[in-house]
């Protein structure tokens, strides 16, 4: 959990400006306040550990693990987007229309390898062209991913002219079905796309660069540093994990369709600003961000098997990213004094 | 300097965190007895999972209803869960995985899609619960292929349903209309059904035309917006058939905005409370009615059955009713039919003098 302290070297930050611009101090903060998320987590599941017999068993813990891979590969993306300043309502769209294109080269008997490629390739596409258009259109990102948010979701039902694509092979199936001894294949996905984002983000000039860019964008691209083409490349980066969470989703119902990942974007913001990753840019980890999908993941397990009314569930979950952020701000401004 | 600050606020988060653990610790500690207590005094009674596709729409809400009244006079435990909108696959999908580990011993369903909610029900199957279908049919070839057997559906026939507002329009219309249809979600066993019935009821007339056929995905803002549209690109339209009331009363405020209510029929589905009152009125022509709180009974009475090992019918068919200004004490068109004799479903209603 101390990677953003153990990722810039200390004697680096003074002299440059892709150190994220943050105050020793504050800097120091990070790993407490990042336990602060853990034993949120921590805390919670002792709650309903207490409260219902169901919660603490292996079974279920791993249902939960299998049940917020798919939120918590999507906020990988937004981690990075939310890092660098932006922000992206369009990864919910992607995933639609990354799976639908899945689904229909699976369906039309393509190779499982080149249905992927097609799959992920759309996602990686649909992202490079948000990143192309807030960097050359310099359009905000707010409203050029509200754009491909509509597109994509029409381009998908158009696509599928508003009908399910279902039914695939058990060979596809694995990614949703298959268990490596007990641990869900989505869990491994999981697992695999955090290490590999953790190592991107804090051990490649790319990683670092995405924090210099959130913390100052000016001042980096000053430096020398391509700023335009890194931040395509983190849309690109976005849309890629929407792809990713598309191919899981796709398997895990055995469909693939035009209306999935409505609302992902709220989810993913969600986790990641519970994760503690801060919505001004340049400051947060993916550390994080997977613990903020894990207490959303809990709470809404933990919330049905309690048999608390899907009301109520909604006003907690809320309830719970207020107060997130809320103890964010306050230790933050608790520091700066 | 700085490091003297940074050392200090360390030990100050660390000492929060070792409070706090010990806190839960002895919290939990305190209550594990607790727990297993009460779960022992539980099992006796057996719980029955009810999982609908929203609970914002009154018909999951009348359904429940009818299934809570079943459950209580049954002596189970019902858990009803619902997903935030109806057609989040999905999240009902994690509803049926997190019931399951309650350990509860059938569950009824609403799927929202008929193929996608197989992969939920594949879970159910290996948790060895049985599975109770009501309203929306699962896709038999992807439940076949799955291994998934359901107990039984419990449901209303949606293509009867439109057939019968088909062939009220033909009757009041003397054959000669110009229809626009507001669809569900395109892909949805329940709307699909209903446009089926209604336009083999309305084939064989040639004066009818269905000028225009849209969907607006069961919601009645869509309904108003859809239907504007339509008259806009046809103004002649004089009657509307919407496969959900939700539709059809964004319908009526679209022709009420176009300052032509009266002049356009307007036939919807589920008699909704607003419907009737708006056919009631004359604004609204008709609506089929279906009897959401009946099939929650059924759902929850078969559910028992199949605890006990008792028998169900495969297929148990709720009726449904034409609701018209006329009648709104509805005449019973299509009366409860089952496939099984000596299996009645309760008729619900107003004047049922159930026992408790």
């Amino acid at each position: 959990m101390i990677i953003a302290s153990s990722a810039a070297p200390p004697g680096a930050r003074s002299v440059d400006a892709m150190a994220p611009p943050t105050s020793r101090a504050h800097r120091l903060l990070l790993p407490a306040r990042q336990f602060g998320t853990v034993i949120g987590l921590v805390a919670l599941c002792a709650v309903l550990w207490i409260l219902t017999p169901h919660f603490l068993t292996v079974s279920n813990l791993l249902n939960v693990a299998e049940q917020t891979s798919i939120n918590a590969i999507v906020a990988v993306g937004m981690t990075f987007v939310i890092l660098s300043a932006g922000i992206d309502l369009s990864v919910g769209s992607i995933v639609a229309i990354a799976g639908v294109v899945l689904g229909t080269a699976l369906q039309a008997g393509q190779p499982l390898v080149v249905a992927l490629a097609l799959g992920v390739a759309t996602g990686f596409a649909c992202g490079l062209a948000n990143g192309a258009l807030i960097s050359w259109g310099g359009l905000p990102p707010f409203i050029v991913t509200l754009g491909t948010m509509s597109i994509a979701r029409g381009a998908a039902l158009l696509f599928t002219e508003g009908r399910p694509i279902s039914g695939f092979d058990a060979g596809f199936r694995v990614l949703a079905t298959g268990r490596a001894g007990f641990v869900p294949a989505p869990v491994i996905v999981m697992g695999i796309v955090y290490a590999a984002a953790h190592f991107v983000l804090t051990r490649t000039t790319f990683g670092r660069y995405v924090y210099a860019i959130g913390g100052n964008e000016e001042a980096t691209r000053l430096s020398g540093v391509p700023v335009r083409f890194h931040k395509t490349m983190i849309y690109g980066v976005s849309g890629l994990m929407s792809a990713t969470a598309a191919v899981i989703l796709t398997a895990r119902l055995n469909s693939a369709q035009p209306i999935a990942g409505m609302m992902y974007e709220l989810d993913a913001i969600a986790a990641t600003v519970i994760g503690g990753t801060s919505l001004m840019g340049g400051d947060g980890t993916l550390g994080g961000t997977l613990v903020g999908a894990l207490i959303m993941g809990v709470l809404r397990n933990g919330l049905n098997l309690l048999g608390v009314s899907s009301f109520l569930q909604q006003i907690v979950i809320g309830g719970v990213i207020v107060v997130a952020v809320l103890l964010d701000t306050v230790l933050k401004r608790r520091n700066r004094t | 300097m700085n490091e003297k600050r940074s050392a200090s606020l360390l030990r100050r988060a660390v000492k929060t965190m070792k409070k706090a653990l010990a806190l839960i610790l002895v919290v939990a500690a305190f209550s594990t007895c607790c727990n297993r207590g009460t779960t022992t005094t539980t099992t006796g009674r057996p719980t029955v999972a009810f999982v609908l596709k929203t609970l914002n729409h009154p018909f999951f809400v009348d359904m429940r209803r009818g299934a809570q009244e079943a459950a209580d006079r049954l002596g189970v435990t019902l858990q009803v869960q619902a997903a935030e909108r109806e057609i989040d696959v999905e999240k009902q999908m994690q509803i049926v995985e997190n019931l399951i580990q309650t350990g509860v011993q059938a569950l009824c369903i609403t799927p929202s899609g008929s193929r996608e909610i197989v992969s939920a029900l594949v879970k159910a199957r290996d948790a060895k619960v049985p599975i109770i279908v009501v309203d929306t049919r699962v896709d038999a070839k992807a439940a076949a292929d799955a291994g998934v057997r359901t107990e039984t559906f419990v449901g209303s026939d949606n293509y009867e349903g439109g057939r019968l507002a088909g062939e009220y329009l033909v009757k009041v219309t003397g054959g000669k209309a110009r229809v626009g249809i507001l669809e569900g979600i395109p892909g949805h066993e329940t709307g699909d059904s209903r446009l089926r019935g209604f336009r083999d009821a309305v084939k064989a007339t040639p004066g009818i035309t269905i000028v225009a056929s849209q969907p607006a995905n069961w919601e009645r803002d869509q309904g108003f917006n859809v239907f504007q549209n339509m008259l806009q690109a046809h103004s002649d339209i004089d009657s509307v058939f919407a496969c959900s009331d939700l539709m059809a009363l964004g319908a009526l405020e679209a022709i009420a905005a176009a300052g032509r209510t009266g002049g356009i029929k307007v036939i919807g589905f589920d008699a909704l409370d607003d419907a009737k009152k708006a056919i009631a009125a004359g604004t609204m022509e008709a609506s089929v009615a279906q009897f959401p709180s009946e099939m929650g009974r059924a759902a929850v009475e078969s559910a028992v059955k199949v605890i006990r090992s008792e028998p169900v019918p495969p297929d148990i068919k709720v009726r449904l009713e034409l609701v018209t200004r006329h009648l709104l004490k509805p005449v019973s068109l299509l009366v409860t039919k089952i496939r099984r004799a000596g299996w009645r479903v309760r008729r619900s209603g107003e004047a049922s003098t159930r026992r408790t």
